[in-house]
């Protein structure tokens, strides 16, 4: 075939020009403006100030472990303590609760789900493809779908453990953790069917014949899972550990619309602060500074992503 | 998923005794009421998100949910939102079409011709290092590039217009039809193609008269991920289209403030802004895996 022929640079040229000029660009635009003080009002700002943005946030991040009043706040961050923007520290928490907790639930209840469809039932397939709605649904939209079910005072959530606890009910928007938990259960629940189709692909290639032969030493369910279907399909669940947790890096939309960042900055996720000290306050160099502590996370994630698929892309045919 | 190997786990091996049949059964049972658990857990929030657009405040607050038996189904609130609300609604569908349909367009077409490049050829960086950096797009959070591509849409003086959105939209999604599109040519048998270079087919007229007709199913698909994405967008909207070109969902999220809580209200935008691309989902069940997961699970 003519893969060496010279069309080929035409035909993958304009989306390398696309992406270098729509990715990679802004991406190093960005790593340049986080080391300036450029404010959008502020002609005279852009300076080039050094690591300044970066220990600033680094500072932030360590006021959510060490208290910048107490003693040894004083000691650790030295004169600057009071300074110190401890809002970063507040996303910290939220942040990592959402990501590990939203990486980990969808993972378990997706690979529930998929053992279940992994099963020979007439219809399956209907519902299989009912499954995946959620995955298309605007996170933005589904804020709202959070403010109708876990509305405190007549929220069908509430409403049910109303009638099963006896009139207890749950602050779901006024109190830090159960908000953090509503945010988590709302992506939890548009995440868990992405766990769940990949899952179950990955359970459908394994090969029927390493089933049949198992079955003649048990027919323990559980020994057949643990034994033959876990540790073939812990590849993928790797692979979407890994999409999940950059995915949930980002959660924005959701503590967005639903409850603006609130109570006090409770679900104010790492993304959302960078957001609105980039592009509310329009402190660009500072905001830029915060989006590239989470680049660099998120670089460190999709490499080893990236070295999971290198050899399956490195020839044009391997399909 | 047309031609999987479905696992058969419970198929019930020749009993010898009733109680092994009858376990069979329960086991059987059991797998039924988790499934049903599954698909309730999942449409159920829908479900009553389209219960609560059909009522007024006063019945939404309360738990009734059968139409008719329990409540009077009313049209009042996607009439006020589809009607009254008129023109804001209305700009803001329509941006959000032009948005969507333009940047799928844009990166369906960039797509098609990067995927077949990336499925046919082989270059000298390593078609796994173009991959990555395309993957990248995806890997990064968004919040690194909304500074600096507000400031690019700036310069171009292209803030609050359809243009911009298509621009930066089409940078989202092309991933997506990049990969999906790289891997059906992939799997894609050479002999047909063969046949027409022995033919004297030049490698633009292989592209187009050969390959490209026989891709259509993967080019649907991706066009309707791309289509879904780029509708859901929310975040760049929030920042570069906030009046004439503002899509729906930035409509939406800017209601609650306007209005308060009125959950009748809430719901019926929330069906207006999902309803399209979760439907359009329903098309391309085959191609949700390796789409999403940008073919490293083979779906």
């Amino acid at each position: 075939m003519y893969r060496k022929n010279r069309m080929g640079l035409l035909f993958l040229l304009p989306g390398v020009i696309w992406i270098l000029a729509f990715t990679i660009f802004p991406l190093l635009y960005s790593l340049a403006l986080s080391f300036t003080d450029r404010q959008l009002a502020r002609p005279t700002s852009g300076q080039f100030i050094g690591f300044e943005n970066y220990s600033k946030v680094f500072q932030g991040i360590a006021s959510s472990v060490i208290d910048t009043r107490s003693e040894q706040g004083q000691a650790f961050f030295g004169a600057g303590a009071s300074a110190v923007d401890v809002r970063v520290g507040e996303t910290i928490p939220t942040t990592i609760f959402l990501t590990l907790g939203s990486t980990l639930l969808t993972l378990l209840l997706g690979t529930g789900i998929a053992w279940l469809f992994n099963h020979d039932f007439a219809g399956l397939r209907i519902f299989r493809s009912v499954m995946t709605m959620p995955l298309f649904a605007a996170p933005v939209a589904l804020g709202f779908m959070g403010l109708i079910l876990f509305n405190e005072q007549s929220g069908i959530i509430n409403t049910v453990i109303k009638a099963v606890t006896g009139g207890q009910w749950v602050p779901w928007f006024s109190q830090p953790w159960p908000a953090r938990t509503a945010v988590l259960l709302l992506d939890t629940w548009q995440w868990t069917p992405f766990v769940f189709v990949v899952v179950l692909a990955a359970m459908q290639s394994i090969p029927t014949e390493l089933y049949e032969a198992a079955r003649l030493d048990t027919r323990n369910s559980w020994q057949l899972f643990s034994r033959i279907t876990l540790p073939l399909i812990l590849p993928a669940l790797g692979t979407i550990g890994m999409l999940r947790l950059v995915e949930t890096f980002k959660i924005l939309d959701i503590p967005l619309s639903m409850l603006g960042g609130g109570p006090g900055s409770a679900t104010q996720t790492y993304s959302y602060y960078a957001y609105q000290v980039g592009l509310k306050n329009f402190q660009m160099g500072y905001g830029s500074a915060l989006g590239y502590v989470l680049v660099i996370v998120c670089i460190i994630i999709s490499t080893l992503y990236f070295r999971r698929m290198r050899s399956r892309y490195d020839q044009p045919k391997q399909g | 998923m047309a031609a999987t190997k479905q696992v058969h786990l419970d198929t019930p091996a020749p009993s010898r005794s009733t109680a092994k049949d009858w376990q069979a059964r329960v086991g059987r049972a059991l797998l039924w009421l988790g499934v049903i658990i599954a698909v309730v857990w999942t449409l159920f929030p829908f479900i009553w998100a389209v219960r609560t657009s059909f009522m007024t405040q006063v019945e939404a607050l309360s738990p009734v949910f059968i139409p008719w038996v329990q409540f009077t189904p009313t049209l009042a609130n996607w009439d006020a939102e589809l009607n009254l609300g008129g023109r804001e609604t209305f700009l803001a569908l329509r941006n959000s079409v032009i948005i969507a349909v333009g940047a799928t367009v844009v990166a369906c077409t960039i797509g098609t011709l990067t995927g077949y490049a990336l499925g046919r050829f082989q270059y000298k960086i390593g078609n796994s290092n173009i991959i990555s950096w395309v993957m990248s797009q995806r890997f990064m959070p968004p919040i690194a590039t909304l500074i600096p591509i507000f400031i690019v849409i700036q310069t171009l003086k292209l803030l609050d217009t359809h243009l911009g959105m298509i621009i930066v939209n089409t940078t989202f999604v092309i991933p997506f039809a990049i990969l999906i599109m790289r891997d059906f040519f992939a799997d894609f048998p050479d002999e047909i193609e063969e046949a027409a270079v022995v033919d004297g087919a030049s490698p633009w007229q292989v592209f187009w008269r050969v390959a490209l007709p026989l891709a259509t199913p993967a080019l649907t698909a991706a066009a309707i991920i791309c289509f879904a994405f780029a509708w859901n967008e929310f975040l760049f909207a929030s920042v570069l289209a906030t009046r004439e070109a503002k899509p729906y969902t930035y409509l939406v999220a800017s209601t609650s403030t306007a209005r308060g809580v009125h959950f009748p209200y809430l719901a019926t935008r929330m069906m207006i802004a999902i309803t399209l691309p979760v439907l359009l989902s329903l098309f391309v069940q085959r191609y949700i895996v390796r789409g999403l997961t940008f073919g490293a699970v083979k779906g």
